[in-house]
C-alpha cells in the first residue's frame, strides 16, 4: 500500500520551493498513484528553455519501491528511449533508496539531461549519434526541444481543458495528449480519428 | 595396494599374467583384495536438510573467533566472500580489516542505540513523521528510521528475493541490516516472511558457496554436497547419485566437463547429420531457401534465379568458367569442392567410430549391472556349499573393479574423440605429435579393454557350480585382473593428466583424479543438536561449537565405516524444524517461492 500520507508531504514540500527549484509535481488521479512531474530544460544544455513534463505511477509499495517515470514531451537524449520516453537511471531502479523523493529523483533525471551517459545508453541511435558526431546530436536535440518542448505557451492543464471544452472526456483527452507527446494539435487530430 | 604390481611392467601383458597366476604371493596377498568399504573420512560430505545450520555455524564460527564479530557481520562477510573462510582471510591480510569490512557492507558500531535515549521524539526521513524514539530503530551504520518503515523496506526486499544482501535504506549507504533487527520487526507483521528470510540465509550457504553444490538428483533428495579441496572431482550422494561435482551432470571422467557438454550435445542433436546436410546444400542470398548443388561447377543458381557462389555463398553474375566467376573475387572459388565433401564424412565416420565403442561399453556395464544380482546369488549358493572356500569377497570386489572400469573405458572414447580431433586441439599438437600421442592412448586404452572383457567372462563364469580347485583358479583370475585393470585405468589418468591435457597452451581442461575405490561416497556430516539456532548471535556451546571440535566430529569415528557414523548422528536427539520454523529444504528456496 502506498504511504499516502508521505506522498502527500512531498507534493507540499515540493510546491514551497517551486521556485527555486523549477520541478512541479501535481496529481492525475484523485488516489495519488498516478502524478504529473515538471522539469525544465538545465541552462546550457541543447534542453535550455524547455519544459518537460513526466508521468509518473507510484508502485503499490512505494517507497521501498521506486516511482515508475517517463517522460511524455519527447526529448533525444543517449539514456532516454526516443520512443516511449523511457528512462535509463540507476536510482529508478536498483539504486533507489527511500531515503529519495519524488522531487529528488526528479532532479536527479534533470541532471542526467546534464550529463548523459552514452555508454549505458537507453536508445542505441541516440547514443551512436552521441558519441561520433557530437554536433549533429546537439542540432537533433535541441530541435526536439524547439519543436516538442515549447509547442505552446500552454500548460498541459490548459490544454486539457481546451480539449475538453470541445466536447472530448478528460480521459481521453489526457490518454490522447500523453501519447503524442503533449503536441495540442496532434493530439486533436487523434481524437477525432478515435 | 597402491605398491602392489608397481614397477612390474609384465603384468600389463595380459598373457604374462595368466602365467603367474600360480605365484602365490599374488593369492595370499590380502592386499589384493581390496575393501570395497566407503572409505574413511572422506573428503565430500553430505549436507542434509538436518545438517546445513550446523555447517554454516562452524564456518561463521571461525570468523567470529578470528575477528571477534557477532554473528550477522561474519555472515554478512562470509556471504560477500561466497563462504570463502580462506579468501576472506586473505583479503584481510591483503587490505585490512577496515577495508574487509567497509567493502562487504558491515559497521560495527559499539554505541549501537545509546544515542536514541536522549530525545523521546525522532524525527523518520522516509515516512516524514514525528515518532517516539521506542518504536525507532537504529542501524549499525547510524543510520535510523521509524519500526514502521524500517518493516515495510525488509518485507520489499524479501519478496525480490534479496534477503540476504538488505542494504540500509538511507541513500548511498551500503551498510548491510543486522539480520536480528530484520528476523525481529518482520516477524511481528508477517511471521511467514520470517521464516523465508530465515531459509535464504540459511540456503545462501549453498547457493552462494563455490564448495558447496545441491545434489543434481530429480525429483531433489535434499542433500547437497560440500568439497574440501578440489572442486573438480565426482562424488556420491547419499541418495545414491554419482555425479560430477564441477558440471553437475554425470560422472564423466577422463572426460573432461567441457568435453563431455560437447559429447552430450552432439550425441543429442546428432549434429553430425545436420552437418552432411549443410555441406550439400546452402541457403540462397536472396531468397534464403536453402538449395542443393548437384556436382558441376562452383557456381550454383536458386530456383528464384539467383546465382552465387557456392563456396562463400555470395549473389554473382551467372558469367564464369570453371576456375573465375565474372566480377567476383571471393578467392576460395578455386578451392577443391571435393576435399570438403570429403571431410564431412570423414567426420562423420570418426564419429560414428568412438560414439559405437563408446556405447558399447555403456550398454555393457548396463547389462553387467543387472548381472550383479545373478552373480551375488551365485556368491550366496557357493557359501552355503559344503567347502573350504569361506571369503567370496573377491567376487563383489571383482564386480566393483569391473564396473569402474567399463566407466572409465567408455568415456575414454568421447575423451579421445576431442583430444585427437580438429574442434577442440587442432593449434595445439602439429600432425605428428598427435598421431605419436593418439597411438601411446589407444595402446592403454586397448590393454585396458582387453583386460576388462577377461575380467567380465571370469565373473559370468558358473563358479558356483566349480569344484573348489576351478573355484580358486577364477579367484585367482579375478584378483589378478582386477589388480591389472585398476593398474590400467590408474595410467591413463596419469597419461591424460600429465601427457595429454597437462601440455595444452590454451584453455584448461581438469578432470576428476582417478580413484581405485571408485567415486567417493560423501559422508554426513555430524552435527550437534544442542544448539538454539533461531537466536541472532547466539553462541554455541564450547564442546562442538568450536572450528576444532566441530571438525572431530565431521570424521567418522574408529573402525566404523561412513555409513555406521550416519547412523551414530541419526540417533542423536534432534529438533524438528529451525528454531519453530519449518523450512521444506526439499527443494531450493527460488522453486519454493516460485510456486
Ligand atoms: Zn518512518
Ligand atoms: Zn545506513
Ligand atoms: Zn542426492
Ligand atoms: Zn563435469
Ligand atoms: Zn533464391
Ligand atoms: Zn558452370
Ligand atoms: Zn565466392
Amino acid at each position: 500500500m502506498v504511504d499516502f500520507g508521505r506522498v502527500q508531504k512531498e507534493l507540499q514540500e515540493c510546491s514551497r520551493d517551486m521556485e527555486a527549484s523549477g520541478i512541479k509535481i501535481a496529481p492525475v488521479s484523485d488516489n495519488l498513484v498516478h502524478l504529473s512531474g515538471t522539469i525544465p530544460g538545465p541552462i546550457g544544455t541543447p534542453y535550455e528553455g524547455g519544459t518537460f513534463h513526466l508521468d509518473i505511477k507510484l508502485p503499490d509499495g512505494y517507497p521501498f519501491e521506486p516511482p515508475k517515470m517517463h517522460f511524455v514531451t519527447k526529448v533525444w537524449h543517449p539514456n532516454i528511449s526516443s520512443q516511449s520516453g523511457a528512462i535509463c537511471l540507476d536510482i529508478l531502479k536498483d539504486q533507489w533508496s527511500p531515503a529519495l523523493t519524488l522531487k529528488t529523483a526528479l532532479l536527479s533525471v534533470q541532471a542526467l539531461l546534464s550529463a548523459p551517459e552514452p555508454d549505458d545508453p537507453q536508445d542505441a541511435v541516440v547514443a551512436q549519434q552521441y558519441l561520433r558526431d557530437y554536433q549533429t546530436f546537439q542540432g537533433t536535440a535541441r530541435y526536439w526541444t524547439e519543436s516538442f518542448a515549447k509547442t505552446s505557451s500552454l500548460g498541459v492543464e490548459e490544454k486539457v481543458q481546451k480539449l475538453m471544452e470541445m466536447g472530448f472526456p478528460e480521459s481521453l483527452v489526457r490518454s490522447a495528449l500523453e501519447a503524442v507527446g503533449g503536441d495540442e494539435n496532434m493530439a486533436l487530430e487523434k481524437l477525432c480519428s478515435s | 595396494m597402491d605398491d602392489f604390481m608397481s614397477g612390474d611392467e609384465d603384468y600389463y601383458d595380459s598373457d604374462h599374467s595368466e602365467s603367474d597366476l600360480d605365484s602365490p604371493d599374488i593369492i595370499e596377498n590380502d592386499e589384493a583384495d581390496v575393501q570395497w568399504a566407503p572409505p574413511k573420512g572422506s573428503s565430500t560430505k553430505v549436507i542434509t536438510k538436518e545438517s546445513l545450520l550446523a555447517a554454516q555455524k562452524e564456518d561463521l564460527r571461525r570468523v567470529m573467533d578470528l575477528l571477534s564479530l557477532r554473528e550477522h557481520h561474519a555472515r554478512t562477510l562470509l556471504i560477500h566472500h561466497r563462504w570463502d573462510v580462506e579468501k576472506l582471510l586473505a583479503v584481510l591480510v591483503e587490505k585490512g580489516k577496515a577495508s574487509l569490512f567497509s567493502d562487504a557492507g558491515v559497521t560495527v558500531n559499539e554505541d549501537t542505540g545509546s544515542s536514541l535515549s536522549f530525545s523521546s521524539e525522532v524525527m523518520c526521513d522516509i515516512c516524514m513523521e514525528e515518532v517516539s524514539a521506542d518504536t525507532a530503530t537504529k542501524m549499525d551504520c547510524g543510520h535510523c528510521f521509524c519500526n514502521e518503515c524500517w518493516t515495510g523496506h525488509f518485507i520489499v526486499k524479501i519478496n525480490e528475493g534479496q534477503s540476504r544482501r538488505i542494504r540500509c535504506m538511507a541513500h548511498k549507504c551500503n551498510a548491510i541490516c543486522d539480520e536480528a533487527i530484520v528476523r525481529n520487526l518482520v516477524s511481528k507483521k508477517h511471521p511467514d516472511l520470517a521464516e523465508k528470510f530465515d531459509r535464504f540465509l540459511l540456503e545462501s550457504y549453498i547457493e552462494d558457496n563455490k564448495m558447496v553444490k545441491w545434489c543434481p538428483s530429480t525429483p531433489h533428495c535434499g542433500n547437497a554436497i560440500r568439497v574440501e579441496e578440489d572442486e573438480f572431482c565426482e562424488v556420491e550422494c547419499a541418495c545414491g547419485l554419482q555425479f560430477c561435482f564441477s558440471c553437475l551432470s554425470e560422472a564423466h571422467s577422463p572426460c573432461s566437463c567441457w568435453m563431455w557438454e560437447l559429447w552430450a550435445k552432439k550425441c543429442r542433436d546428432e549434429s553430425e547429420t545436420v552437418n552432411w546436410i549443410t555441406v550439400h546444400t546452402k541457403p540462397c542470398p536472396k531468397c534464403h531457401k536453402p538449395v542443393e548443388k548437384n556436382g558441376g561447377c562452383n557456381l550454383v543458381s536458386c530456383i528464384c534465379g539467383q546465382a552465387f557462389c557456392w563456396l562463400c555463398g555470395g549473389a554473382t553474375g551467372r558469367d564464369h568458367t570453371w576456375s573465375r566467376i565474372t566480377g567476383h573475387s571471393c578467392g576460395r572459388y578455386k578451392e577443391d569442392k571435393a576435399n570438403k565433401t570429403e571431410r564431412a564424412k570423414r567426420d562423420l565416420y570418426r564419429y560414428m567410430h568412438y560414439h559405437n565403442r563408446y556405447k558399447a561399453h555403456t550398454d555393457s556395464f548396463k547389462l553387467e549391472s543387472k548381472l550383479k544380482e545373478t552373480i551375488l546369488e551365485k556368491v550366496s549358493i557357493s557359501e552355503e556349499r559344503e567347502s573350504r572356500l569361506r571369503d567370496f569377497s573377491w567376487v563383489t570386489n571383482g564386480l566393483c573393479r569391473l564396473f569402474r572400469s567399463r566407466r572409465v573405458l567408455s568415456y575414454s572414447y568421447p575423451f579421445a574423440f576431442y583430444m585427437f580431433g580438429d574442434e577442440l586441439f587442432r593449434d595445439e599438437m602439429d600432425l605428428q605429435e598427435r598421431e605419436i600421442k593418439q597411438h601411446l592412448f589407444e595402446d592403454q586404452q586397448q590393454q585396458l579393454e582387453a583386460n576388462v572383457e577377461k575380467l567380465s567372462k571370469n565373473l559370468e563364469e558358473p563358479f558356483d557350480q566349480y569344484p573348489d580347485d576351478k573355484v580358486m583358479e577364477i579367484r585367482m583370475q579375478v584378483i589378478n585382473l582386477s589388480v591389472i585393470t585398476d593398474n590400467l585405468c590408474k595410467k591413463m589418468y596419469e597419461c591424460i593428466e600429465n601427457d595429454l591435457l597437462g601440455c595444452l597452451q590454451l584453455g584448461t581442461h581438469n578432470i576428476a583424479p582417478y580413484k581405485s575405490k571408485g567415486i567417493e561416497r560423501a559422508s554426513e556430516l555430524s552435527t550437534c543438536w544442542t544448539t538454539k539456532p533461531n537466536t541472532a548471535d547466539n553462541c554455541l556451546p564450547l564442546d562442538c561449537g568450536t572450528s576444532g571440535g566441530s571438525s572431530e566430529h565431521d570424521r567418522p569415528s574408529g573402525s566404523g565405516s561412513s555409513d555406521d557414523s550416519g547412523c551414530f548422528s541419526r540417533k542423536r536427539p534432534r529438533k524438528e524444524g529451525f528454531g519453530g520454523g519449518f523450512f521444506d529444504l526439499n527443494l531450493p528456496a527460488e522453486v519454493i517461492d516460485r510456486n
